[in-house]
C-alpha cells in the first residue's frame, strides 16, 4: 500500500503555507503529525497533488498563556499535553484526554490541530474542545478568523475550513479552581477509535454547565446548558437526549451514547 | 525527488527521495536497514516502531521527507544500548518472541516504557504495549520481560539516567 | 534428560538474530535488478470478465491470463466420493469469483510504481449476484460459483446412525443453531514471494514465506508444466503462519512465470489491505446441533447438520474439504455417547478459498458442542463442569476407541476438568455471583474441553481424501570435521523454535551441546522431502526423524571410538560432547572422532560404515492416528450488560501434551494459541455485505487482540507420555486456539443466564451481547 505520488513543501511561516495551499486549491493538503493523513495516503484514500508540511513553522509549535486561557499552536502534540510540557487549562482533563488517544507512538507525532482539522467523528479533541468551549484560530488568504470549536466540525471529516485556510491554533479558556470535569468513552480496545464519547464540565464560578456527546454520525453534539444533567436524570432522559440529537443509527448506538454521558457524569468528583 | 539530510543511528545521511516514500521504506530499501518490519502500513500494528528524535514513532506513517533534520534510531541503532541489552536478555529468558516479526518494534516500545514509566504496574505495561500487536506469544512473555527489567532496575535503585547517545 | 536436552526449558538460539533486527524475512532479501509486482484484483465478488484494458504504451508491463500461455490452473482434488473439482486459474479467466481475485499482474522498478500502473488498468466486469451466505448458497442459491456443478456444494457427507431410541428416551433435548464468523489468520508478516533464476543450476529459485516448501515446489511444477528438479523453494525466516502460509499461491505461480519471462528477479510482498480484503478464509461454520441427555446429564447422543463456508476454490494442497471432512469425525471429542449422526456440507461461496487455521475444524466443533453441553447443564440445573465429568472418557478406559473410531492413546480428561475447576475456583465465582458487583457488571465462569489429534499420518489423511498425504519424515544428519552437528529437515519454523528444540533432541541422543548443533530447514535444495509444518506434527515427526538420524550417527561414532579406545561399542556412553568408556575417565571428543573420519582414515576400523558421519533416517509415529493431546480451558468474565463489553478476569489452561520437549516453548504455544482463540471469541470477524464485499479491510476494523485483551493466562500441565512417539511427546501447537471461544461463550452465558440470555454466535461482540440483553428485557 504505497501512496500515490505527491509534491511536498515545507514552508517556514504561516503566510507561505497559506499561499501554497491557496495555490493548490482542492489538490493541496496540510500535514502536521501525519498520524491520520499517513494511513489515508498509504491506502490511496486521498491523493493530493501537494502536501504542505506545517512542522517547519516555529510559531505553530508554541503555546502561550494568559490569565484566562491557553493558546496551543496547531502542531502541539498529544504527548506534549500528556506529559504536561504545556499547561492544562482544564485542570487535568486535557492531560487525561491526551493520554488516552491511540498509542504513545501516535501521540508523539499526532497534533491537536491535525486531529481537529481531520475531523474524524470518533477523535477525542473535537469533542473535548467543544466541551471546553474552545475557539479555533484559522488563517487563510482572507486573513485570520476565529470559530468556536463546537461549530468548527460540521460533519464526518468536514470542517468550516475554506480553500487555502489552515488551522493555526486553539484557544482554550481556563476552567476555574472549583470546576469539575468528567469524560468517558467506549472503545472495543484501548487505543482504538471510540464508539461513544460523553463529557461534562461543571464550572460554577463561571456559571457554566456543559456536556458533549461525541463519536456520533456527525459533529460532536454540545449541550450548552446541561444543568439538568447534574441532578442525574434517569436512563430514559439520557436516551431521549441521544435520540433528539438524531445521532445514532440504532438502539444499541443510542444506548452507548446515553451510557457514555451517564458515566461521564458519574466521574465528576463529588 | 526531494533532497533530505538527517541522522540515522548516529550517522549523517543525505539522500534523494520521492515525497511519498514513507520512512520505513526509506530505511529498508534505501538504507538497507531491514530490522524494521512492515505489518500494516496504516499505523495500527506497531511492527514498524522506531525512534524519531528520541521518541517512539511509527515509521510507516511518517514520510522520509518530513524527517529532514531529524535523528532517527532503528533497532540496529540499539546494538550497544545498555537498557536494550537488559531487555534482550529478559525477552529471551521469558520467551517473549516466537517468529520475531513484531520484536523490533516491541523492543523499542518496551524500552520507552522502562525509561519513561519506571513505576509501571502490570496493567500500565499492558496499556503501553497495546499499540504493538503480536500474533504468536499472547503477550505473556513480553509483559513478564518488561516486568523483569523494571523490577531489576528498581532493586538496583538506579536513577533514571539518559540512554547512550545515538 | 539434562539441562539442555529433552525436557529442558532451554532459551532459544534463534532469539539472537530477531532481538537485533537481523531476521531474514522474505521482504528483506535484496537481489540485483529485482522488480516489484502489484496485482490488479477483482473489486467484485462475482462477475463475468468482459475486458481487461492495459494502459496504452505500458502493455509490456501488464500481464493477464491471456499472456500466461501454458500455465495450468491450480487444482486440488479431494479423494472423497462425490467431491466436485474446480480449477483455480492463477489469473482470472472468464469470471471472477471473489473480491480480491487476481486479474492482472503489473511489474515496475518499485512497488509504488507498480501500484500506480495497476491503477491505470481498466476492468470491464458484468456483475453477477454474489453467493455470500452458506446456507442460502446450498439451499436457495442466487447464482452458481461454478456453473458446471449445478449447485454450490463441494461435498456433502453423512455419518448416519439411528437416533430414534435416544429421541424417545432423552430427558433433555437441547437444539441450537450456532454460527462462527469468517476470520483472517493475520500473521504479522503477510505472504511474500521472490523469484529468481539461477543460471548455473538452470533452476528457478523461489523464496517464499511458506510453511511447506516441498509442497509448493510440487504444485508449482504442476502448474508450470516443468520438472520439479528445475525448481528450488526456500522458506527464509517466516513471520508467523498458523496455516495462512500452507498453500500454493496463484501469486507464486504468476511470479515464477514472470521471472522466467523477464529473466530478472521479481518480488511481491502482500500488504495488509490485500491480505484482509482478499484472504479472509477460515473458521466460518454453521451448526444445527441437537444434544440428547438423560436426567443425570449423561449424553445419549448428538445429531448435527454442519455447514462449512469453503469459499470459491479448492486450495492446494489441503482442498476445500479438509474442515468439512473433519467435522463429523471430531465433533464428539472426548465424550462417550451411544449415538451420533452428522451431515456435513462444504459449500462454495464467493469468498477466499478456505484454509485450515490453527485448530482447523476443532475450534468450531468445540464451540458448537461445548455451548450445547452448557445448555444441557442449565436445563438440568447442574454445574457445567460436572456434566463434563459425567461424560468424559475415564483414564481407566484408555486406550479408547470413540464413537467415530478415533483411537485415544491415553490421558486423564476428567482430571484436567477437575484441576481447571479448582484453579478457576468455581465455588468462589458462585459466591461472588450472589453478591451484586459495585460496577453493575455480571460475572460468569465457563469451561471447554477438547482433544487435539496431531501428527496424524498416512491413513488418516488418505481417509479424509486430502490430496497431500504425509508419509515418513526424514532427517539428514552430518557431523562436521570439527565435531559440529548439522541437521536438515524439510519442516520449517515460523515461530515454533525448531532451531532450539531439534538441538535439544540431538543433545539427548548424542550428548552434543545444542550450541554446536545447526538446523537447516525449509529448503528443497538442502533438505529431505517433507509435507511441511502444519497439524502440530513437527515435534513428533521431525523430532522423531532427528532422533533416528542421531541414533544412526551415534552408532557410527561409537564404532569408530570403539576401535580408537579399544573397547566394545556397547561399553561406550555419549555425553557432554564426548564418547566415554563407561565406568572410566577415558574419553574422546566428538571432534576428535570426526577428525579421524575426515582427516585420518588410516585409523578407522576395517569394517567402518562407508556412509561415514552422514546419515539420513526416516520416522513416523507408531500409529497413523498420531497423538491426542488435550486441555481443559476455564475462564471467568465480567460482562458490562449496557455496553456489552467483556473483560476476562481469569483464564486457566490445564493441558496434557505428553512429554514436553521444551516446556517454555510449549507454554508459549499455549499462550499464543489462547490469544488467537480470544480473538475468535470476542473480536475477530470479517463480515460481508450482500454483494460479497468484505467490510473489515484494515486493522482498525479487523480487531486483533492486544496486550490489554489477553489476560495473564495460567497453565498447569499433565504429562501423560504417548506410547507412540519417540520421547512420548504429543503435538500441541494448535490446542490453545481450540477452546477459548467455547470457554468464553460459556462464561458469558453463565453470567447472563439470570437475564434469560444465551449467545450462540461468535465473536461475542459488545453489540451482540448488549442487543441480546436489550431483547430479553423488552
Amino acid at each position: 500500500m504505497k501512496a500515490a505520488p505527491f509534491d511536498y513543501a515545507r514552508p517556514r511561516d504561516v503566510g507561505e503555507a497559506v499561499k501554497l495551499l491557496a495555490g493548490a486549491g482542492e489538490g493541496g493538503k496540510p500535514m502536521a503529525g501525519s498520524q491520520s493523513l499517513g494511513p489515508m495516503l498509504n491506502l490511496r484514500l486521498v491523493q493530493p497533488a501537494l502536501i504542505v508540511d506545517l512542522r517547519g513553522i516555529e510559531e505553530l509549535r508554541a503555546t502561550s498563556e494568559t490569565t484566562d486561557a491557553v493558546v496551543f499552536g496547531a502542531c502541539v502534540t498529544h504527548a506534549d499535553i500528556e506529559d504536561a510540557r504545556v499547561p492544562d487549562p482544564a485542570r487535568g482533563l486535557m492531560r487525561e484526554v491526551a493520554s488516552n488517544i491511540a498509542y504513545r507512538a501516535v501521540r508523539n507525532r499526532g497534533t491537536i490541530g491535525g486531529s481537529l482539522s481531520h475531523a474524524d467523528p470518533a477523535a477525542d479533541w473535537p469533542s473535548a474542545l467543544a466541551l471546553l468551549g474552545a475557539t479555533v484560530i484559522l488563517e487563510g488568504p482572507g486573513g485570520r478568523r476565529e470559530v468556536p470549536a463546537e461549530k468548527f466540525v460540521t460533519g464526518v471529516f468536514e470542517t468550516v475550513l475554506r480553500t487555502g485556510e489552515v488551522l493555526v491554533g486553539v484557544r482554550v479558556p481556563k476552567v476555574s479552581r472549583r470546576a469539575r470535569t468528567g469524560y468517558w468513552k467506549f472503545c472495543r480496545k484501548p487505543g482504538e477509535f471510540p464508539q461513544a464519547i460523553g463529557g461534562v464540565l461543571d464550572d460554577p464560578e463561571r456559571g457554566t454547565v456543559r456536556a458533549v456527546i461525541g463519536a456520533t454520525r456527525g459533529p460532536p453534539h454540545v449541550l450548552g446548558d446541561a444543568r439538568a444533567l447534574l441532578s442525574r436524570p434517569g436512563d430514559a432522559a439520557l436516551l431521549a437526549l441521544a435520540d433528539a440529537a438524531a445521532l445514532a443509527d440504532d438502539a444499541y448506538d443510542r444506548q452507548l451514547h446515553a451510557v457514555a454521558l451517564r458515566r461521564a457524569l458519574e466521574r465528576l468528583p463529588a | 525527488m526531494t533532497r533530505i539530510a538527517l541522522t540515522i543511528n548516529g550517522r549523517p545521511v543525505k539522500a534523494e527521495v520521492e515525497p511519498r516514500t514513507h520512512l520505513a521504506d526509506f530505511l529498508r530499501e534505501a538504507q538497507a536497514l531491514t530490522g524494521t518490519n512492515l505489518g500494516c502500513e496504516h499505523g495500527v500494528c506497531g511492527a514498524c516502531t522506531i525512534e524519531i528524535d528520541g521518541a517512539p514513532a511509527r515509521s510507516c506513517i511518517a514520510y522520509a521527507v518530513a524527517c529532514e533534520g531529524a535523528s532517527v534510531r532503528t533497532i540496529e541503532g540499539f546494538d550497544d544500548d545498555a537498557v536494550m541489552a537488559e531487555l534482550r536478555a529478559a525477552f529471551t529468558a521469558e520467551h517473549a518472541l516466537q517468529c520475531g516479526y513484531c520484536t523490533s518494534g516491541m523492543l523499542i516500545t518496551a524500552r520507552d516504557i522502562v525509561l519513561r514509566l519506571p513505576a509501571a504496574d502490570e496493567a500500565r505495561i499492558r496499556k503501553e504495549l497495546a499499540g504493538n500487536l503480536c500474533r504468536c506469544t499472547g503477550y505473556v512473555g513480553i509483559v513478564r520481560a518488561v516486568q523483569r527489567v523494571l523490577s531489576a532496575r528498581r532493586s538496583a535503585a538506579t536513577p533514571n539516567r539518559p540512554d547512550t547517545p545515538a | 534428560m539434562t539441562a539442555k536436552g529433552v525436557g529442558a526449558r532451554l532459551p532459544r538460539k534463534e532469539d539472537r538474530r530477531f532481538l537485533k533486527g537481523q531476521g531474514e524475512y522474505v521482504a528483506n532479501l535484496r537481489l540485483a535488478g529485482m522488480l516489484d509486482v502489484a496485482f490488479v484484483r477483482s473489486p467484485m465478488a462475482h462477475a463475468r470478465i468482459r475486458a481487461i484494458a492495459k494502459p496504452r504504451g505500458r502493455e509490456a508491463e501488464v500481464f493477464s491470463a491471456a499472456d500466461l500461455l501454458g500455465v495450468r490452473p491450480i487444482r486440488a482434488v479431494s479423494g472423497l466420493k462425490g467431491f466436485k473439482a474446480s480449477d483455480q486459474p492463477v489469473l482470472a479467466t472468464g469470471k471472477v469469483r471473489q473480491v480480491g481475485e487476481l486479474v492482472a499482474m503489473c511489474v515496475a522498478p518499485t512497488r509504488a510504481a507498480a501500484e500506480d500502473l495497476a491503477d491505470l488498468v481498466e476492468l470491464d466486469l458484468e456483475e453477477l449476484p454474489a453467493v455470500v451466505d452458506m446456507i442460502e448458497a446450498r439451499s436457495r442459491p442466487a447464482a452458481l460459483v461454478h456453473e458446471e456443478w449445478g449447485d454450490n456444494v463441494f461435498l456433502e457427507s453423512l455419518a448416519d446412525d439411528d437416533l430414534s431410541g435416544i429421541r424417545r428416551d432423552a430427558a433433555v433435548t437441547v437444539r441450537r443453531t450456532i454460527r462462527t464468523a469468517r476470520q483472517h489468520m493475520s500473521p504479522l508478516e503477510g505472504r511474500g514471494v521472490i523469484c529468481e533464476w539461477n543460471r548455473r543450476l538452470d533452476q528457478l529459485v523461489m523464496h517464499s514465506a511458506t510453511q511447506m516448501p516441498h509442497i509448493n515446489r510440487a504444485g508449482l511444477a504442476d502448474c508450470l508444466g516443468v520438472d520439479q528438479g528445475s525448481i528450488r523453494v526456500i522458506a527464509p525466516d517466516v513471520g508467523g503462519g498458523f496455516g495462512y502460509k500452507g498453500i500454493l499461491l496463484p501469486e507464486e505461480v504468476c511470479l515464477a512465470w514472470l521471472c522466467r519471462k523477464l529473466g530478472r528477479p521479481v518480488r511481491w510482498i502482500e500488504d495488509r489491505r490485500e491480505q484482509l480484503s482478499a484472504n479472509a478464509n477460515c473458521r466460518e461454520h454453521h451448526y444445527d446441533i441437537t444434544v440428547y441427555a438423560d436426567a443425570r446429564g449423561r449424553l445419549l447422543g448428538i445429531d448435527c447438520e454442519a455447514t462449512v463456508d469453503s469459499g470459491a476454490y479448492s486450495s492446494y494442497p489441503f482442498s476445500a474439504c479438509l474442515e468439512g471432512a473433519q467435522v463429523s469425525s471430531i465433533l464428539p471429542g472426548p465424550y462417550k455417547m451411544e449415538r451420533f449422526r452428522c451431515r456435513t456440507w462444504s459449500v462454495a461461496t464467493n469468498k477466499a478459498p478456505i484454509l485450515p487455521y490453527r485448530g482447523v475444524a476443532r475450534t468450531g466443533v468445540c464451540f458448537a458442542l461445548e455451548v450445547a453441553i452448557d445448555a444441557v447443564a442449565r436445563a438440568l440445573k447442574m454445574e457445567p463442569h460436572e456434566v463434563r465429568l459425567a461424560n468424559l472418557v475415564q483414564p481407566g478406559e484408555m486406550p479408547y476407541l470413540n464413537i467415530t473410531k478415533k483411537h485415544f492413546d491415553g490421558g486423564d480428561y476428567p482430571e484436567a476438568v477437575r484441576r481447571a475447576a479448582r484453579m478457576i475456583d468455581v465455588a468462589a465465582v458462585r459466591a461472588r455471583q450472589k453478591r451484586a458487583e459495585t460496577d453493575g457488571r455480571r460475572i460468569g465462569v465457563g469451561f471447554a474441553i477438547y482433544c487435539e489429534q496431531a501428527a496424524h499420518g498416512t491413513s488418516v489423511y488418505f481417509g479424509w481424501g486430502i490430496p497431500m498425504v504425509p508419509g515418513h519424515e526424514q532427517c539428514a544428519a552430518r557431523l562436521s570435521p570439527d565435531g559440529g552437528l548439522e541437521l536438515r529437515i524439510g519442516a520449517h519454523s515460523h515461530g515454533q523454535g525448531m532451531e532450539t528444540t531439534m538441538a535439544q533432541v540431538a543433545h539427548s541422543v548424542l550428548g552434543i551441546d545444542p550450541e554446536n548443533v545447526r538446523l537447516v530447514h525449509g529448503d528443497t535444495g538442502l533438505t529431505p522431502y517433507s509435507t511441511g509444518t502444519w497439524g502440530s506434527r513437527s515435534m513428533v515427526m521431525s523430532g522423531g526423524a532427528v532422533a533416528a538420524a542421531c541414533d544412526e550417527i551415534a552408532g557410527r561414532v561409537k564404532a569408530i571410538a570403539a576401535k580408537l579406545l579399544e573397547v566394545a561399542a556397547q561399553d561406550l556412553v555419549l555425553e557432554n560432547g564426548h564418547v566415554r568408556v563407561a565406568g572410566t575417565d577415558r574419553k574422546l571428543a566428538l571432534a576428535e572422532i570426526a577428525h579421524v573420519w575426515y582427516r585420518k582414515p588410516q585409523l578407522l576400523p576395517a569394517d567402518v560404515d562407508p556412509a561415514g558421519l552422514e546419515a539420513t533416517a526416516g520416522y513416523k509415529a507408531k500409529v497413523d492416528t498420531g497423538t491426542f493431546s488435550y486441555a481443559c480451558h476455564a475462564a471467568t468474565v465480567a460482562v458490562d450488560t449496557e455496553t456489552g463489553h467483556v473483560e476476562i478476569l481469569d483464564y486457566v489452561v490445564v493441558e496434557d501434551g505428553g512429554k514436553l520437549i521444551n516446556p517454555m516453548i510449549v507454554d508459549g504455544q499455549v499462550f499464543g494459541g489462547t490469544a488467537q482463540g480470544i480473538g475468535t471469541a470476542l473480536y475477530e470477524e470479517m463480515p460481508f455485505d450482500a454483494q460479497g464485499q468484505p467490510l473489515a479491510t484494515t486493522l482498525a476494523d479487523y480487531l486483533l487482540p492486544g496486550a490489554t485483551e489477553v489476560p495473564a493466562i495460567r497453565i498447569d500441565h499433565i504429562e501423560t507420555v504417548s506410547p507412540h512417539t519417540r520421547f512420548g511427546q504429543k503435538g500441541i501447537g494448535e490446542g490453545g486456539a481450540i477452546a477459548p471461544p467455547a470457554a468464553i461463550a460459556n462464561a458469558v452465558n453463565d453470567a447472563l443466564a439470570p437475564l434469560g440470555v444465551e449467545i450462540t454466535e461468535s465473536p461475542l461482540t459488545p453489540r451482540r451481547i448488549a442487543e441480546a440483553v436489550m431483547k430479553a428485557r423488552a
